[in-house]
């Protein structure tokens, strides 16, 4: 098997720039590494030699090659607890700042879209149970939406293999789960309950409508995947779903930069978020 | 070249050329340099790291430069006070008036030597030129 | 054609047309939203965009038009390539590239373009064609441009899609900007990076 010789650093840097204009994605310093071991892969299993024909091949996107390359960073298996900052910075910052926005007995609403097998949503339940001192004076719906009803049924039955409770310390999993088989794990039925699955495409305003207007909103590591037209209109609709003063969360590799314009950026200590901006103030001061 | 080693500049063009030629002036010239390509990107990259130095282009798509440092001298004292050196295509004193009162602290015209770009930056930075 | 006709009682409010120049910009900017799914659409937002100045709004009526994504929406938006507003200027470029196959016909038109920003603007939507065609529309500007802004955005858009056959192109506009220190710059950058399939060396 021959090794591809490492790409340079102007041909990383060229190739990362595609990606961003592609996909919204941003690889910083921290991240190159892993663009250019991708690159590698890429190459070798194509047999694609020289960095400039695979980059030629990459921007016309023959037989999918910028979702394949894609792929790779957005880990299709998913699993508990994943980028778990967010969470810390839901519990910490988000939920606190809403809280202030509602009105007494209104309930905070967060949203995952996609939500895939459910991991995402029952990730939040179960993190804000453990980690949000509010948790048990303040209404909670969470809602997980996904465009595959097949994702969103699994989902909704709450079974899982060891690979997607990873993450989990054992104390939580004997606590929200329990034993379904070999390797097998269900949600509890309490917190099964707690979350609700339904469909959603997010690019259909007439779909995302019927969600209602929500607090939060974790969008990772799908709009990457669309072109810029689906792009903007999703961004729109979520845009549409947030109440204004509200957060929405995408992918750690993900920028809004190249998405939309509709969003302030802020900073927290945990993780970059973006909002809507608040009604009538002036949104988007940095805490940072 | 101790001391402008510790200096970080964020180049701020939606051009990857553009940022390729200031960040090799200014990268031989001893100065720490990021990259981005459009002002929200720079935004929250300042956000994450600030900067000692701005160098930013006034005629970029989504978020023209001027909309940038304006946007900039809102956020939080440690970020709205960097230092903007402002490069745009325009030479009139209209252009320079517009540039400072968005907050531009030097305002250059293109095509801009190397050399030329070392010297402004190192004076803004407080170096010996 | 006004497009401010409140709907009457009877009418029910689907079917009336959306009142796009009405209201606050939040409500314009859902009724601009909704004009792009009705069969009207590309009039209503054609309309919009003649007289609208909020930013916000105006992306979504860019949007809207992207999503039609007919040769007659990038015909409406192509016009704002040619506007004084240098955000409704951007804003039509980031459309068309949203719109690509709608918008390549014009390309040929856009990059003769008497006006010079025009041109410019234009060689980013070059960008996203077939290489080979990129590459010749964009040599053949090169060829015969004499604005130096132009030819650094020809130059920018060929050192990512360039291909050898851009080469000469390259060499001869190097020669028209002798003593342009950036001009020389990007040419260097751009012939390097478009000559290197020749190293190809394996471990």
């Amino acid at each position: 098997m021959s090794e591809v010789e490492p790409v340079s650093e102007e041909e990383l840097r060229a190739i990362c720039e595609f990606l961003y204009r592609r996909t919204g994605m941003l690889f910083g310093e921290a991240k190159r590494y892993y663009v250019q071991r991708r690159i590698s892969d890429r190459m070798n299993i194509l047999g694609i030699a020289p960095f400039l024909t695979y980059f030629a091949y990459l921007r016309s996107d023959a037989d999918g090659e910028i979702e394949k390359f894609v792929n790779a960073f957005t880990v299709n298996e998913t699993y508990f607890y994943r980028e778990d900052h967010q969470l810390r910075c839901l519990s910490s910052h988000l939920l606190n700042e809403r809280v202030r926005a509602k009105r007494p007995g209104e309930a905070l609403r967060i949203w995952s879209v996609p939500c895939a097998t459910g991991e995402e949503p029952y990730s939040i339940a179960i993190w804000l149970l453990e980690n949000w001192p509010e948790v048990d004076v303040q209404d909670i719906e969470i809602i997980g939406s996904d465009i595959d009803t097949q994702c969103t049924a699994a989902a909704g039955e709450g079974e899982y293999g060891a690979r997607a409770l990873m993450r989990l310390s054992p104390q939580l999993v004997e606590k929200y789960f329990v034993p379904a088989g070999k390797d097998r794990w269900r949600v509890v039925p309490e917190l099964r309950q707690s979350v609700q699955f339904n469909s959603a495409n997010i690019t259909k305003a007439s779909e995302t409508r019927q969600h209602g207007i929500f607090d939060v909103i974790f969008c990772r590591n799908v709009l990457i995947y669309f072109d810029d037209a689906s792009r903007r209109v999703a961004a729109e609709n979520l845009f549409e779903a947030l109440a204004p003063g509200g957060f929405i969360c995408l992918g750690h590799t993900e920028s809004m930069s190249r998405i939309s314009p509709l969003f302030d950026v802020r900073r927290f200590p945990d993780a970059i978020v973006y909002q809507r901006p608040p009604a009538g103030g002036k949104g988007g001061r940095s805490d940072g | 070249m101790a001391e402008t080693e510790s200096k970080r500049i964020l180049v701020v063009d939606d051009a990857s050329l553009v940022r390729r030629y200031y960040r090799d002036a200014l990268e031989r010239a001893g100065f720490e340099v990021d990259e981005a390509l459009n002002g929200v990107e720079a935004l929250e990259k300042l956000l994450t790291e600030p900067a000692d130095l701005l160098i930013v282009d006034v005629n970029m798509p989504q978020m023209d430069g001027f909309t940038f440092l304006r946007s900039l001298r809102r956020q939080a004292p440690s970020i709205a006070s960097i230092p903007a050196l402002v490069i745009s295509t325009e030479a009139g004193p209209h252009d320079r008036r517009a540039a400072r009162s968005a907050g531009a602290n030097f305002y250059l015209v293109k095509p801009v030597a190397q050399d030329a770009l070392v010297q402004h930056v190192a004076i803004m930075c407080g170096l010996p030129a | 054609m006004p497009l401010v006709r409140k709907p009457s009682p009877q009418t029910p409010a689907a079917a009336a047309p959306p009142a796009l120049s009405e209201g606050t910009s939040e409500q314009r900017w859902s009724a601009v939203r909704a004009a792009a799914d009705r069969p009207d659409g590309l009039a209503l937002l054609a309309d919009a965009l003649s007289r609208e100045s909020d930013p916000r709004v105006r992306e979504a009526i860019f949007t809207g038009l992207a999503r039609l994504a007919s040769p007659e929406s990038a015909a409406v938006v192509v016009h704002y390539l040619r506007s004084d507003d240098a955000n409704l200027r951007t804003g039509a470029v980031d459309a068309l590239r949203a719109m690509p196959q709608a918008c390549w016909p014009h390309l040929p038109v856009l990059l003769a373009d008497s006006d010079a920003d025009v041109r410019l603007l234009s060689c980013e939507l070059a960008r996203g064609l077939p290489d080979e065609e990129a590459n010749r529309m964009l040599c053949d500007l090169l060829d015969r441009e004499t604005e130096r802004n132009v030819c650094a955005a020809v130059i920018e858009v060929l050192a990512e899609i360039g291909r050898p056959e851009a080469l000469p192109s390259l060499a001869r506009c190097g020669s028209r900007f002798f003593g342009d220190p950036f001009i020389a710059f990007s040419l260097k950058v751009a012939t390097e990076r478009i000559a290197a399939p020749a190293r190809d060396r394996r471990e």
